[in-house]
Parts: C-alpha cells; structure tokens; sequence
C-alpha cells in the first residue's frame, strides 16, 4: 500500500514542483535578459487562466493524443518514484513522446505538421542516449531496477560522468531550450509559429503545460540518480544541471533539426558509447 | 486424435486443399475450403499443444522417402527449367549448384542409405509447436483474408480469366510446407520443405506476371536457392566428417558432435536460414517480393518464409553456444536490425516499410538467437509470436486501405482517419503493437536489450535501431490522422473475409499481450528450455514479468535485473488512449480551421488559403522522408559493405577455429 501513497502523493506533489520550476525559469531568464520577469507563480496564474477559456480544437483526434502525452509521462515519473526498471521508463517516455508528435499530426496543419516531424526527428536524437544511460546503469549495477542505484553508495555519477554529460544534452531538447526548440518555440518564429503546438488552445493547451511540469519532474529526477546517495547530493545535482539549463538557453541560438541530430549523436551518443566500451573492457559488476 | 491424423492434417490437408481450389473455380466454394481448411488448422494446432512434444516416423516410411526425393527432384529441376525459359543465369546456376552436389551425395557417396536411416523423421517440440500455432492461426487469418482481397484485385484490375484457383493452390499449400518444415527432424525432410517453401514463395511473387513481379521473383528463387546449397554443403560435411548418423536436427543439437567438426555446418545453416529470413545483404528478395498482391507479403512475412530463416537460426543456437560463430550470428542480426530500420525511415511506400521493419524484427531475432541466453532466447521466441500476429495485422491494413484509396504510397493515405476511421484505428492499434508498452513486441524488443549486455556491441545497435523504429512507425501514422476539421464521418462497411481476420488479430494483440505471462509459462518457457536447457530467465506473476538476476545474467541472486508490469501498463494504455478515444467529444460549434495566418478562405472545414492576389491555393503536406541522408542510394554502399564484411568474418571465424582445433 506504501506504492500507492507514494503515486498519489506523486501525482498530486509533482504539478507544482513543475510550475515552480517553470516560474523560476522565466524569472531568471528574464533577469539574464536584463527584464524584471513575472512572478514566481505566474505560470499557475496562466494555467487557471487557460483552464477557463472557450475549448476550441480543429479536430478531435489532437485530443485524444495529449491525454496519451499526459497519462504516459505521468506512468514514466511513477516507474521513478516506485523505482521500477530504468529501460522500461524510457520506452514509457517514448510513447508519451509519440503521442505528443500524433497529436501534432491530426490536423492539417502546416505548422504543426512541421513541428510534429521535428519532434520525431529530436526523438531520434535523445531516444538513443537514454536507451545507454539504462545501459549504463545495468553496466554500473548488474540491474536495470532504479531501486538498485539507491541501494549503491557509489553515486553513478563516479562512474557514468561521460553519459551524464550526454544525458544533459537529451535536457536541453526535452526542456525545449535552446539551441534545440526547434518542435515549438517559446517566442514567435515565422517559419514554426508555436510547432506542434499551434493548433491547441485553452484548457486543451493547459493539459499540454501539466504534462510539461511533470515532465520537468520527472528529467530532473532522472539527473537525480546520478547521485542517490545521499538523498540531498541528488537535489545539488539536478539544481545546478537545470540553472545550467537556463544559461545555456539563453547563451545560445536555435539551430536546425538536422544540426540537432547530428549533434547529438556525434557528442551525446559517442559519450554514450565511449563510457559503455570502458565498462565492456572492465568485468561487469554482479555478472558472471 | 491419433498422431498420424494430426500430422496429416498439419502437412497433407493443406495439400489436399491446395488441389481442390485449384480444381474447383467458383468464389464461394473455394471460401468454404479455405475456411474449412483454415479451422481445421488452427484446431489442429491446439491439439498439437495440449499433446506435448512428441516424435513421429510415417508408418510407410520408405514410400514417403521416394516421395521426397523424386518431388525434391522435379522442384530442381523445374528450377532449371525456369532459369533457362526467363533467361536468368542466377536462376540455373545456383539450381546446378543444388542438384548436382544433391545428387552426387544421394546417389554417389551413400548418402541416400544414411538419409533413410535417420529416425524419427520429426520432431515435434515444444519449438515447432510454438511454430505451427503461429503458421496455422496467424497463416489461416491471412488465407481467408486473401479470398476477399483476390476478388477485389482481380476485379480493380480487369483481369478476364481469374487466376484466383492458382493463387489459392500455392497460398494454402504454404501452410503445410512449413509446418514440415519446422516438424522435420530428418535433414533431406527439412531440406524438401525449405525447397517447397522457397518454390511456392517463387509462384505467388511471380503471380501478376508482370515483368517486374517475374524478376523478383526470380531473385527470390536465386537468392534462396544460394540457402539451399547451404543447405546441402552443410549435409554432406557432416556425412563425410561426422558420420552417416549426424544428418538429423536433434544430432545436430544434442552437444553429442565435437564443438569443432560442427561450426562450418551449423554455419552453413544459419547462413541459409539468414538468406530465408532476408539478412543483409539478401535483404533485396524481401523487398521485391511486395509486388505480389499483399496476402503474399502478409504470409510472407507475418507467419511463413522469413520466419522459417529464424526458426532455423533458433533451433540451431545450442549447437553455437558459446562459440565466436554465436557473437558474429548476433552482429549480423544486429546490424540488419539497425540498417533496416535506418533505411524505413527513407521509405514512400506503405508496404516497403512493413518490408523493412520485418527485415529489421527478423535481424534481432537472429541477433537474440546469437546473444544465446535463456534470456534472450525467451526473447527471440516471444518475437516470433508476437511479431507474427502484429505485422500479420499492418499487412492486413495495408491491404485493405490499399482498396480503399487504390495506392500503396503513405502520402496517399493522407487524412484516411476521416475517410475510414475503423481501418485507421485498426491500423493505429497494430503500428502502436509494434513498439511501444504495454503491447508484446516492446515487451520481447526489452527483454532483447536488457539481454544484450553480453554482447555489448549488439546492444548499441540495438538502440540506435529502436530510436529509429519510432521514427518511421510514427509519422507513417501521423499521416493518417491529418484530416480537416469536420465531424460525423461514417464507419466504412467492409466484407466480413477483411474485417473478421482483422478484429481478430486485433483480439490476439491485446488477448497475447495481455496474456504474457500464461503464454511464457505454457508456451515460451518449454520452447525456451528446447534450445538451451540451464536457467530460467523470467518470473511471471500475477500483473506482470521479471526477469530473474539469478539465473539469467547476474550472479548476485538477491536483486532482479528488470522488471515489467504487464496488466499495470495495459490499464495506462486503456485510460490516456481507449478512454479518451471514446469519451472524448468535440460539439460543432468548437471546431476551428486551423492556422493559416489569417489567411483562410472562410468555412471551419476548409483548406484553402489566400496567396498571392488572393488565388485561393489549397494546404499541402508532405511527409518527411529524409531522401538525402537515408535514402537506399545514400544507404546502401555502406549496408551492403558492412554486412558483407560482417559474414566474411564469420566465415573467417569457423574456419580460423576449425584450423586452430585441428
């Protein structure tokens, strides 16, 4: 029965970590930026705002697909929080990823056509990444269960430092910064409009903010365990990778998908790989 | 039932039927064969599962050996006749390579005598069992499917004299050659059955008779006749090194015969059974062979043929166990797994993905069956079902949006979910089953990589093959579902032959994917303890799998090496995909076009926009497909490099090792 506090506490709890962490991500943008930014608690006022707002849609399939987006992403910070195998949540994020780029598809839109195929092509760069890092963990731990990296005193951190390195450039796409916005943007672009969002609107366009906020939850969870133990080095961790986050999109420009992609697998996956070939040439902990 | 009955239902009625339709030409007799026949089959199959492994000797053995050899004979020999009649000198050279070796072993070297002797003639495991419920359930589906399919491809394509009795001959037919073929202890048996199989495969590519369904198919019938001379070099080694008593499957992997004298065959035979199952560089046969009206592709590649290359990789894996000849059969597959799926992405054509993703499924199973653990075993044999059920599915789809908008091309497909929104959300529930959780292929593609650790390399693979999988797999589907703001379209009403072997797989997707764990315990897990005895790798419980530290990889007994709740995740799925999609309403009043900049024509549903000096220009999507960086041109020079380098190393390793042991 413990599990299930946990969940629900999760699922209660995590929203407002998320929209506090969104809040202090406009508020120090804008301070990087030289503005005073809105409140801390600004993108709760706009949750509630779009929450009563006139539901429009431009077909019913969108719909259904980000409730998909939401169920899964909330399903993959459960496999965290009850610490369930490592590799399954990434397949769990793939599908809330999927979801998401059908959702960008069921209308005729151009605009979020576009967007749509970028996601797909930025899941082509980090999907890999985070299949090495569960890769990694098992090389690490002789288990994917992320039970076992709190259960080991050596943070992953000591040993996994080139895949984490890669696994915060798969942040930088999943948060959507900058120089990897490139499925929808923050701010008004010609070529994208809002991406893959620009046909959803009030309380549909909430949900697609709730799911983000878990989103963000659940990346910095997963920044979390390279330092499990103990419990507050994890926090350091994951604060420093999402301040890091926020100066790097702010220090740098949007470039293409197709820079993106390749990016990522000439950095993140040879990181990957490099880390993992070292373990190959070392015995695997726990295996015989 | 008396075993002999079972038998001959599983091998004989299906020849029987092939006759009758052939014979009788009208429509609703010939469906009431191929029904009939069909749930003879599937109750035969079931029988053959609750009986339990069993072997079988036919009781005028001698008769059904001549039998053998004269038809193995004249399929040869028509092999030459069609190499010369289609000008195809592939064709009759690498039918010259079978006959001549074949015959000069029979009836040169004894091997005849050696080949009659074996005993019993098959076998029939918890494997082959495993096998013949999938050829007969998910096979027969596909037959009744086709009595529609054919009536209507005739009629589109105005053709005068039907030449459905001949289709149906060779698909029914099909059946029973591979339920031999995976029964078949006896190496001349199993050479016969690969050689009908690759002989009716040959027949239905060529079936339109176009000049282009002719080549391929004869580049189907090459390419494997290069496996069955694999085959045969593989038969006479082991006569001539091992002995006359070694030309049997069960010999073969009994660990009975020295490590050394078995590499070169067992490698000639996953070599035959990798161009069955369309490794690269053989991967071009596969993709020629979708010219054929989709019941073949679906057979193809759902139930029959290709699976056969893989049931002989499996079957075989104890005698590789290992060995470096095991590593290098999991690159392959690996590699073909990766490159495949890369290359789908680049892919117009609806079934020419289906085509690739079975290359690439095919490519991991053999990598499964090289990695060569009770783990990835359970793998590799969980895909074959579940692999056989969902792509047997997307054919199906394929085929029947195929006859609703006549084109094979995705960007065809645009915006079907308003025109045929039960296909689409039949098509959506097979491309979601192949992979993403909670369905089955994800479930068997996990337990691949959470077993790949031993092989390292296979795994990075792996990854970069499942990265791409989503890729192609979703924005086909996203094409689909591009329709315009409007309400109220119409279920589409299609025939019963189409619908029923759809909703069906339908219910097999969800019954097996749901039903893993009963499945592993009464199925998989003997199947699995049939290749390789030591340790069990999964656990099931009550809502879901795990896989087992102890025995599978780790040697630390108290944690587990991964886990999967099975019922948990299908109740995700059921509440942000099934609940949403019947639940979730849109009133009239709230649809709005969509985003044009203002510059719409007026009408919710329209899609036209003012250009300049305001001609009213329709919207226009395109998929991406990557042409530049993907496509086969750019591609290929590199896939058909590496993975020929990767089978010469193969080679390279049998004989370095059969050098060194010697």
């Amino acid at each position: 029965m413990n599990a299930w506090i946990i969940a629900i506490v999760t699922v209660i709890v995590a929203p407002f970590i998320g929209g506090l962490l969104a809040g202090i991500d406009r508020r120090i943008t804008a301070r990087l930026q030289g503005r005073f930014g809105p409140p801390i608690l600004q993108p709760f006022y706009d949750f509630f705002k779009l929450l009563g707002k006139a539901k429009i849609a431009s077909s019913r399939l969108q719909l259904i697909w980000i409730y998909g987006y939401l169920v899964f992403m909330v399903t993959a910070l459960l496999f965290l929080v009850l610490k369930l195998d490592l590799l399954l949540l990434v397949f769990v994020i793939g599908f809330a990823g999927v979801s998401f780029a059908l959702g960008g598809f069921s209308s005729k839109s151009p605009y979020s056509h576009i967007g749509a195929n970028r996601e797909l092509m930025q899941m082509l760069a980090y999907e890999p990444v985070l299949l090495l890092f569960a890769l990694g963990v098992f090389a690490v731990n002789g288990s994917f269960l992320i039970s076992e990296i709190f259960n080991n005193p050596t943070p992953l951190l000591a040993r996994l430092w080139p895949i984490f390195i890669a696994v915060l450039l798969i942040l930088t796409i999943k948060l959507r910064k900058s120089p990897f916005d490139l499925a929808t943007s923050h701010h008004g672009h010609q070529e994208l409009i809002k991406g893959i969002m620009t046909e959803y609107s009030g309380p549909y366009y909430a949900l697609i903010q709730l799911t983000e906020w878990y989103e963000y939850v659940l990346l910095l969870g997963l920044v979390y365990i390279f330092w499990a133990n103990p419990w507050w080095a994890g926090l350091i961790v994951a604060a420093v990778a999402y301040i890091l986050e926020l100066l790097i999109d702010n220090i740098t420009a949007r470039m293409t998908v197709g820079w993106a992609v390749k990016f990522v697998w000439s950095v993140g996956l040879v990181l990957c790989v490099l880390n993992l070939i070292y373990f190959w040439l070392l015995p695997i902990k726990g295996v015989s | 039932m008396d075993y002999n009955w079972m038998m001959a239902v599983a091998i004989l009625l299906p020849v029987v039927a092939a006759i009758l339709v052939y014979i009788l030409r009208q429509y609703h007799v010939r469906g009431i064969i191929v029904v009939v026949t069909a749930i003879a089959l599937i109750i035969n199959s079931i029988l053959f599962l609750l009986k339990g492994s069993q072997t079988f000797t036919p009781a005028n053995a001698q008769l059904w050996d001549t039998v053998v050899t004269v038809l193995d004979y004249l399929i040869l020999l028509f092999y030459i006749y069609a190499g010369i009649s289609l000008k195809n000198w592939l064709v009759l050279i690498f039918a010259l390579t079978q006959i001549v070796p074949l015959a000069y072993f029979e009836f040169g070297m004894g091997g005849k005598a050696a080949l009659e002797a074996i005993n019993p003639t098959f076998v029939v495991d918890h494997l082959a069992i495993v096998m013949t419920l999938v050829i007969s359930i998910v096979g027969s589906l596909i037959c009744i499917w086709a009595i529609r399919y054919m009536y209507d491809h005739e009629h589109h394509n105005h053709i005068e004299k039907s030449r459905q009795p001949r289709f149906f001959f060779w698909l029914v037919l099909f059946l029973g050659a591979m339920n031999g073929l995976v029964f078949a202890n006896n190496l001349i048996y199993l050479y016969f059955f690969w050689e009908v199989t690759t002989l009716v495969c040959f027949q239905l590519i060529a079936h339109d008779l176009n000049k282009e369904a002719v080549n391929n198919a004869a580049r189907a019938l090459w390419m494997n006749s290069i496996g069955g001379t694999g085959l045969i070099l593989a038969m006479i080694y082991l006569f001539v090194k091992v002995g006359p008593d070694s030309l049997s499957v069960a010999k073969i992997i009994s660990g009975g015969i020295a490590p050394a004298l078995l590499l070169l065959p067992v490698a000639l035979l996953c070599f035959t059974g990798m161009i069955k199952a369309a490794q690269m560089p053989f991967q071009t046969w596969l993709l020629g062979a979708m010219v054929a009206p989709t019941p073949v592709s679906a057979l193809l590649h759902s139930s029959t043929m290709v699976k056969a290359g893989v049931y002989l990789v499996v079957r075989l894996a104890p005698a590789f166990a290992g060995t470096k000849l095991g590593i290098m059969v999991a690159l392959v597959g690996a590699f073909t797994f990766m490159a495949a799926s890369g290359l789908a992405i680049s892919q117009t054509t609806g079934k020419r993905v289906l085509a690739y993703s079975t290359i690439a499924n095919l490519g991991l199973i053999i990598a499964c069956a090289g990695i060569n653990t009770p783990l990835s075993i359970s793998a590799a044999i969980l895909l074959i079902i579940f692999h056989a059920v969902s792509k047997g599915l997307m054919f199906l789809c394929a085929g029947t949006i195929e006859h609703i908008v006549w084109s094979r091309e995705i960007e065809d497909m645009e915006g079907l979910a308003a025109k045929a929104p039960m296909t689409t959300a039949i098509t959506t529930i097979g491309v979601l089953s192949m992979f993403l959780p909670p369905f089955g292929m994800l479930l068997a593609k996990w337990l691949a990589l959470e077993a790949s650790f031993t092989i390292p390399l296979a795994g990075i693979l792996f990854v970069i093959a499942s990265a791409a999988t989503i890729v192609f797999w979703a924005k086909w589907l996203g094409r689909l579902m591009q329709v315009l703001p409007k309400l109220g379209s119409k279920i589409e009403s299609l025939s019963l032959s189409y619908t029923v072997p759809l909703w069906v797989l339908v219910l097999g997707i969800f019954g097996l994917g749901l039903g893993v764990g009963p499945v592993y315990e009464g199925l998989v897990k003997n199947a699995v303890a049939n290749v390789i005895a030591s340790g069990q790798a999964l656990t099931t419980s009550a809502t879901g799998i795990v896989v087992n530290g102890v025995t599978a990889v780790s040697s630390n007994p108290s944690f587990a090496v991964g886990s999967y709740p099975v019922w948990p995740l299908f109740v995700v799925f059921a509440v942000g995909i099934l609940i949403p999609f019947i639940f979730v309403a849109v009133k009239p009043g709230e649809l709005r076009p969509v985003y044009l900049c203002g510059e719409q024509v007026e009408g919710a549903d329209a899609d036209e926009w003012y250009s300049t000096a305001d001609a009213k220009t329709k919207v226009q999507l395109g998929g991406f497909y990557f042409k530049g960086a993907l496509s086969e041109a750019a591609l290929n020079p590199w896939t058909y490099t590496l993975s020929i380098a990767l089978l010469v190393i193969l080679f390279g390793v049998v004989f370095l090792a059969i050098g060194g042991a010697i």
